[in-house]
């Protein structure tokens, strides 16, 4: 019985109105009507789904279900301590902010060391990487730059996603007191703060932005389009913008890529993929002293180990350099293959 | 090799050198011999696409009848066939700057029905996939609440559950398109989206669970994964319909998807429902995170950006004929597509030729449920005319899906998100089907 109602409850026939008022007898014989002539539900309006109402329907059934608790007490009760190590969001009012302290002048050197090789060293964004500087005054403009100074509303959130998502190949890797100095320092880059400026927990919530009024509620919908079905508009009116024509399986096209190889990629181009899509973001700008693609200087010493003990540190680790590139889940092989790419660029 | 792509013409290839192994040798090399003939001659396709003397073609008895197939689990775990290759999620190289903070669309063009198959929901990670072993990923749900918890998976799949068939959208879905016509198909103008049958517990169940204190109105949500993806929701949404999820059309939820655990905001930004779901904070205020204040915010023209903006409007496309599904003889068509609103139920869909000149309703098919994919479907005696081809989709609210111009007034070309305007595919006299846009 039970079975078979929780089969009603989540057949799709039964569950497509929000009218949660429909009582449950109804329920029933729509439902059944549905399992009887099958799912025709293009016309008529759909009776309820949550699952309280078959529960109702249990109850009025044969087999009640009785002494259903108002909560389930399943799951086990948590510390604060193990909370804790989890709960990191800060909030504008500067809630969850941690104890710390940090310069803008520590923020300067941190800075240059792990985020300026993406970012930029004034924020202005290595090649397609974000900025986190410049574009005051350009929101208005055909071509708006979004950054920590002219858009973001509050302080809080860039301590807040520094903190856990920063720098990019590192998340959750910096202390409190090096967040601080390097928000801080994005804060001066943005000229809301000057150079002597320190930041500490008391004095985060003086900190104003300057787009803090910048933002509104969602006020949709915003149109309002009427069903005209003849006449719409004079024919002799349209003008047609054609976009690209289609070119996929017709030609090999640089911008369109397969997110999956298709055709078994020949052993080389697979080790590229993994290059570009593991070992890249930190390989190709140098992050945390990592040696380049295809630039010999930073290879020269290395190579002198042999060919097995650059493997072996690939593999295993070695500093800023994470076992397998942090991809555990690569075989030893495609490690490997990896690295004879990257080698073959020194060629 | 004329007539051919280079992918045709392998398989075509494939094919050949198959049905030549189930030849005696003899046999073989006049078949081969033929063969090459036929294909150097490139004259091999009829208008239907099938290779014309195939030796599997009627009156002769195909290969595959006279031999035996594999065994059962050659794929204990079940793939499409070998000539499905071509469906696929693809990715447009040049919106990120990497892969690992990056989005693939589904190939809409090849589904049917309203499901999305597993392997093929588009794909958007901030801080890439990351790999979490069931056993050690927790649930805790803390802040204002009379009893914080703390759950295993095993302990989510206790409480009653609940599956509901939703589309999932990336708000971004359709976003390069707000000053012209960028993209050459189906799959990279819409394909931020799919639709599948989801299985977890109701979020409103767990939060009875640890009894929300009445100042709790807010729900920060966030993810396990590198980029400790976060959301505030509000508290009605989450009282609402709001769901913890931990299967996908019936199997456990793929990794891409957020495995063991996301939440589910049905009708809402794909963004809202956070992957990898580790933690879900009760607070009595929004905490603005950089993805609800950088991000998934609307600029207007008057340099004001919308916040919070969580539905996904109603929309609608043509996915036949498509820049992916051209057509290829005169003849009667099947003109189908999708209709989806985070609002609730499709109402109907209004279809158009002539460029929105005028209209006529195109029959919905199938189940019709809320806040999900709808299919619409229009048979047309097609002549070798040019077309126009709209589709315009309206919603149980009333509200009629906009056109690109209604759109562009409110919002100018810099507001990213929600660009859910009517779409406009250009068939040209030959068949082939162009992506446009009308002024
Ligand atoms: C390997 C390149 C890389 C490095 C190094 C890096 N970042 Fe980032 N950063 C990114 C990427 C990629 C994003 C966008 C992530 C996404 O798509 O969600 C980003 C986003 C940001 C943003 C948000 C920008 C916006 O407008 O929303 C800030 C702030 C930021 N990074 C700060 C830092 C800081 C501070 C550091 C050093 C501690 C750092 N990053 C190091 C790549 C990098
Ligand atoms: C998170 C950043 C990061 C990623 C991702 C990364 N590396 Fe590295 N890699 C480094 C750093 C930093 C070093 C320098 C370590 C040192 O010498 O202190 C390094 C060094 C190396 C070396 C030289 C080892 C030696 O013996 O001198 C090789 C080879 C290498 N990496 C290969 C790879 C491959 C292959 C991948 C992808 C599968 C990869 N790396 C991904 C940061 C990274």
């Amino acid at each position: 019985m039970r079975n078979s109602l929780n089969f009603l409850a989540t057949n799709p026939c039964c569950q497509m109105s929000d009218n949660k008022k429909m009582n449950s007898i109804k329920l029933v014989f729509v439902c059944l009507a549905a399992l009887l002539v099958g799912c025709n539900q293009s016309n008529t309006e759909q009776p309820a789904d949550t699952e309280k109402t078959a529960i109702k329907v249990i109850e009025s059934g044969a087999t009640v279900q009785t002494g259903l608790p108002s909560h389930y007490p399943i799951g086990h009760s948590v510390s604060a301590e193990v909370i804790a190590g989890w709960d990191i969001e800060i909030r504008p009012d500067g809630l969850g902010l941690p104890e710390g302290v940090g310069s803008v002048e520590d923020g300067e050197a941190l800075y240059e060391e792990k985020c300026s090789m993406c970012h930029g060293s004034f924020g202005e964004g290595e090649e397609q990487w974000p900025k986190l500087a410049g574009g005051q005054g350009s929101l208005e403009e055909a071509r708006p730059e979004k950054t920590v100074g002219s858009f973001w509303p509050y302080a809080s959130t860039l301590w807040d996603y520094i903190n856990r998502a920063m720098p990019f190949p590192a998340p959750q890797s910096l202390e409190p007191d090096e967040v601080y100095a390097i928000t801080a320092y994005v804060l001066s880059l943005n000229e809301i703060v000057d150079d002597e400026f320190v930041l500490t927990k008391e004095n985060f919530a003086t900190i104003e932005m300057p787009n803090k009024d910048g933002f509104y509620v969602d006020d949709r919908p915003d149109t309002n389009n009427q069903r005209c079905m003849q006449d719409c508009k004079d024919p002799a009116s349209i003008k047609v913008v054609l976009g690209p024509e289609y070119s996929l399986g017709k030609k090999t096209n640089d911008k369109v890529e397969a997110s999956t190889e298709t055709t078994v990629a020949s052993s080389e181009q697979q080790a590229k993929e993994t290059y570009e899509s593991v070992c890249k973001v930190c390989h190709a700008a140098g992050i945390a002293n990592a040696p380049k693609l295809g630039n010999k200087e930073d290879w020269t010493e290395r190579l002198k180990q042999g060919t097995q003990a650059i493997y072996n540190n690939a593999l295993n680790g070695l500093n800023g350099m994470p076992a397998k590139g942090g991809r555990s889940d690569l075989s030893d092989d495609a490690v490997k293959s990896a690295v004879d790419y990257m080698l073959t660029t020194l060629e | 090799m004329d007539g051919f792509s280079q992918k045709e013409e392998q398989r075509l290839l494939k094919t050949l050198q198959q049905e030549s192994d189930n030849l005696g040798l003899v046999e073989r090399r006049k078949f081969l011999k033929n063969a090459m003939v036929m294909v150097g001659a490139g004259a091999v396709v009829a208008q239907t696409g099938s290779v014309i003397a195939s030796s599997n073609l009627p009156p002769a008895v195909p290969s595959w009848s006279r031999k035996l197939g594999d065994g059962v689990l050659t794929n204990p775990y079940g793939l499409p066939s070998d000539y499905e290759k071509d469906t696929i999620r693809r990715t447009v190289g040049w919106l990120t700057p990497d892969r690992i903070s990056s989005i693939s669309m589904t190939p809409l063009h090849k589904l049917k029905g309203i499901i999305t198959p597993n392997g093929l929901a588009f794909e958007r990670y901030h801080g890439g996939l990351p790999d979490i072993n069931p056993d050690e990923h927790r649930l805790i749900i803390h802040g204002l609440v009379e009893r914080p918890l703390i759950f295993t998976m095993d302990e989510l799949k206790r409480f009653p559950s609940v599956s509901e068939i939703k589309f999932l959208e990336c708000p971004a879905n359709g976003g390069m398109e707000w000053k012209a016509p960028q993209m050459e198909g189906l799959q990279f103008t819409h394909g931020m989206l799919s639709c599948c049958e989801w299985t977890g517990v109701r979020l409103s169940t767990l939060l009875d669970a640890v009894g929300v204190k009445p100042e709790g109105k807010w729900i920060l949500a966030e993810g396990a994964d590198g980029s400790g993806m976060t959301r505030s929701i509000p508290m009605e949404k989450a009282l609402d319909d709001a769901i913890i999820v931990y299967a996908q059309n019936g199997e456990a939820l793929r990794k891409e998807q957020g495995y063991p655990i996301r939440l589910m905001n049905p009708g809402w930004e794909g963004n809202t429902c956070i992957k990898w779901l580790r933690r879900l904070e009760i607070g009595d205020k929004p905490w603005y995170q950089r993805e609800e204040t950088s991000k998934y915010t609307d600029l207007m023209p008057d340099g004001r950006a919308r916040k919070f903006s969580f539905v996904q409007e109603c929309n609608s496309v043509i996915t036949s004929p498509s820049p992916e599904v051209p057509l290829k003889v005169k003849g009667w068509y099947e003109i189908e597509g999708i209709a989806w609103s985070g609002k609730g139920k499709i109402k109907g869909v209004d279809i158009s030729l002539d460029g929105g000149v005028s209209w006529r309703p195109a029959p919905l098919k199938g189940m019709i449920i809320s806040k999900c994919l709808t299919r619409f479907s229009y048979m047309y005696n097609w002549q070798g005319e040019p077309l126009l081809l709209q589709s315009r989709a309206w919603d149980e609210t009333g509200y009629v899906q906009p056109t690109f111009k209604q759109l562009r007034a409110e919002r100018g070309g810099n507001s990213i998100y929600h660009r859910n305007a009517i779409h406009t595919w250009k068939v040209h006299s030959n068949g082939s089907v162009q992506n446009a846009q009308l002024s």
